[in-house]
């Protein structure tokens, strides 16, 4: 598996598919800071008054739009929350394991690992990194935003950034089995994107929740991934706050596993 | 079969060898041995099996029943697969990538640690100055010869190649034909197939005929010599009269009618007392002479259904 590691990493590093993505995920926190800030800083509500964005009524209420915002969940609330940065980030993990099926480059790595996990765990453990590098990078670039911007919103003690990046790396990991396991399931691009979407949006678990609801079962899918994302907890309080690991190990324990039973079932 | 007496291993073997995709049989008991340092030239019609039976061997389909050795050991065991080089159907390859960089991506895969070997199989396939282009660019012979490159990365003892000739140019058939020539004098033992039988027969020390899933044939270039017939042909304007007068002059003359206008005749040594012969009894002869029966042609023999299948 380190061999077909080491592979995934040339592609990776030479790939423009991870720093598009990347630079996408870094537009839009840019555009949502710059946003924000017209709405809630003196001078950007003096310019956006200027071009007629807001009405003096409205500057008064948009003045309080970041109360009770720290950095760590204004960080949460542009990127993570919404399912912005499970889409994009699944939306890459997509192309990069889809690739290996369209080009038919995976014909020369099967000839060679009969093992087919190994092939699923190094596709997992590559998106593990990425996203690792992904979130912290995507972190340092809101707050460095942030002090651009002003210091909008007050910051977090490195406790909290630690607790939450910890447990958010390992569900969003779980995500990008999920995506792994329709690449390989459906080897279709196509698919891969509405998987991508669908799941990362949170589409899916909210019309679940809706169906659920009319049963009074709803509360489950707060065990979801899309759901966890939005949900977990910003600060560890209680033992009870761990349960965002066992969300994330779990399902991506059950995606790595099902995406290799699927890929040893069928033929190349 | 014993030899000095050490058994004799074959390079690859297949045991009643199986793909079922749903209701249809793909591969029937497919039994093939190939001794190492064979160039075994794989013949069938398309849909024949011919690839399903590659990519079992190469372990990118799982065989419904049967069993795949290579130099003795499972399919499975992963250090007689590192002695397997493959290129099936067409080549693997990043588009996006330069014809370097896909091999630098299989080298790693097999954890060759010096790159040394990549820019060799780059060299023998004529892709050293392939540079930064991107394999997108690349002509579909370049990408072919990218393809055998890769499969030739790591000195495989074992060269599996599906139609490896497909797109290549004249010259490009050439070189590839001299490059499976040298490797064979280096003792690889390589597997191809092919639908230009013609070129297949150049290089071929065996053959395999494969139809409808099942292996009909196995022969060596000696025996496939000795199978294939001289033949007398002509072309002439009546064939049914041709066929009475010349059934009548050389009554132990085997005749195949070939076209509306050609007729085979394998077992004559007289050719000119044939065209002596229509003409007495004044049947125009457009065309007349020796041939001899090439692999083409004993395939075709061996098929049902005739040339148009090839």
């Amino acid at each position: 598996m380190f061999n077909l590691l080491r592979m995934d990493f040339y592609r990776v590093k030479r790939s423009k598919s991870v720093y598009v993505c990347f630079g996408i995920l870094l537009l839009a926190a840019m555009i949502a800071f710059g946003m924000i800030w017209l709405l809630a800083t003196p001078r950007g509500q003096e310019i956006s008054l200027r071009i007629g964005m807001l009405s003096l009524e409205e500057v008064k209420e948009s003045a309080y739009i970041l109360e009770g915002y720290d950095s760590l969940n204004f960080f949460r609330g542009i990127c993570l929350d919404g399912g912005s940065y499970n889409l994009i980030f699944g939306i890459w993990v997509m192309l990069f394991v889809c690739a290996d099926f369209q080009s038919g480059f995976i014909k020369n790595v099967m000839a060679l690992h009969q093992n087919r996990w190994n092939y699923i765990g190094s596709k997992v453990m590559t998106a593990w990194i990425v996203d690792f590098c992904y979130l912290v990078l995507n972190l340092l670039f809101a707050l460095l935003m942030n002090r651009i911007c002003g210091n909008m919103v007050p910051y977090v003690g490195w406790k909290e950034i630690i607790f939450y990046l910890s447990w958010i790396w390992f569900v969003t990991t779980a995500f990008a089995a999920l995506i792994i396991l329709v690449c390989v399931l459906t080897r279709s691009v196509a698919a891969g994107s509405l998987a991508a979407v669908l799941f990362g949006s949170g589409a899916v678990v909210r019309i679940l929740l809706g169906i659920l609801h009319m049963f009074h079962r709803g509360e489950w899918l707060k065990y979801s991934i899309s759901m966890t994302c939005e949900l977990g907890p910003g600060k560890y309080t209680s033992v009870k706050d761990l349960y965002v690991y066992a969300v994330g190990f779990g399902f991506l324990a059950l995606y790595t596993v099902i995406a290799g039973l699927v890929l040893r079932k069928k033929d190349i | 079969m014993m030899n000095a007496g050490r058994e004799e291993v074959s390079a690859i073997e297949t045991i009643a060898l199986t793909k079922i995709y749903g209701e249809k049989a793909a591969v029937k008991g497919l039994d093939l041995k190939i001794r190492e340092g064979e160039i075994y030239g794989f013949i069938g019609r398309n849909g024949a099996g011919k690839s399903t039976t590659l990519k079992m061997i190469c372990g990118i389909a799982a065989p419904t029943q049967g069993e795949i050795r290579l130099f003795g050991k499972p399919v499975s065991d992963p250090v007689v697969r590192r002695r397997l080089g493959v290129l099936i159907e067409s080549a693997g390859v990043y588009p996006h990538m330069t014809a370097r960089q896909n091999v630098v991506m299989k080298a790693k895969c097999m954890g060759l640690a010096d790159e040394k070997g990549v820019d060799d199989v780059l060299g023998m396939t004529g892709l050293a100055d392939a540079g930064k282009k991107k394999v997108k660019h690349f002509s579909m012979g370049m990408k072919q010869r990218l393809g055998v490159a890769l499969a030739l990365l790591g000195n495989p003892d074992l060269l599996v190649l599906d139609e490896p000739i497909n797109g290549l140019d004249p010259e490009g058939i050439r070189e590839l034909r001299q490059l499976i020539q040298k490797l064979h004098e280096e003792g690889k033992t390589i597997l191809i197939s092919s639908h230009i039988l013609g070129e297949l027969s150049k290089i071929s020390t065996n053959y395999g005929i494969i139809k409808d899933g099942e292996m009909i044939e196995q022969l060596t270039r000696e025996e496939l010599e000795e199978k294939c017939q001289d033949y007398f042909q002509i072309e002439v304007e009546d064939l049914k009269r041709a066929l009475a007068h010349i059934q009548e002059a050389f009554p132990g003359v085997q005749a195949e009618v070939a076209d509306t206008r050609i007729i085979r005749l394998y077992g004559v040594g007289d050719g000119a007392g044939v065209n002596r012969l229509l003409i007495e009894n004044q049947i125009p002869v457009y065309a007349s002479g020796f041939h001899h029966m090439d692999l083409e042609e004993y395939f075709l023999n061996r098929m049902e259904g005739g040339r148009q299948y090839v």
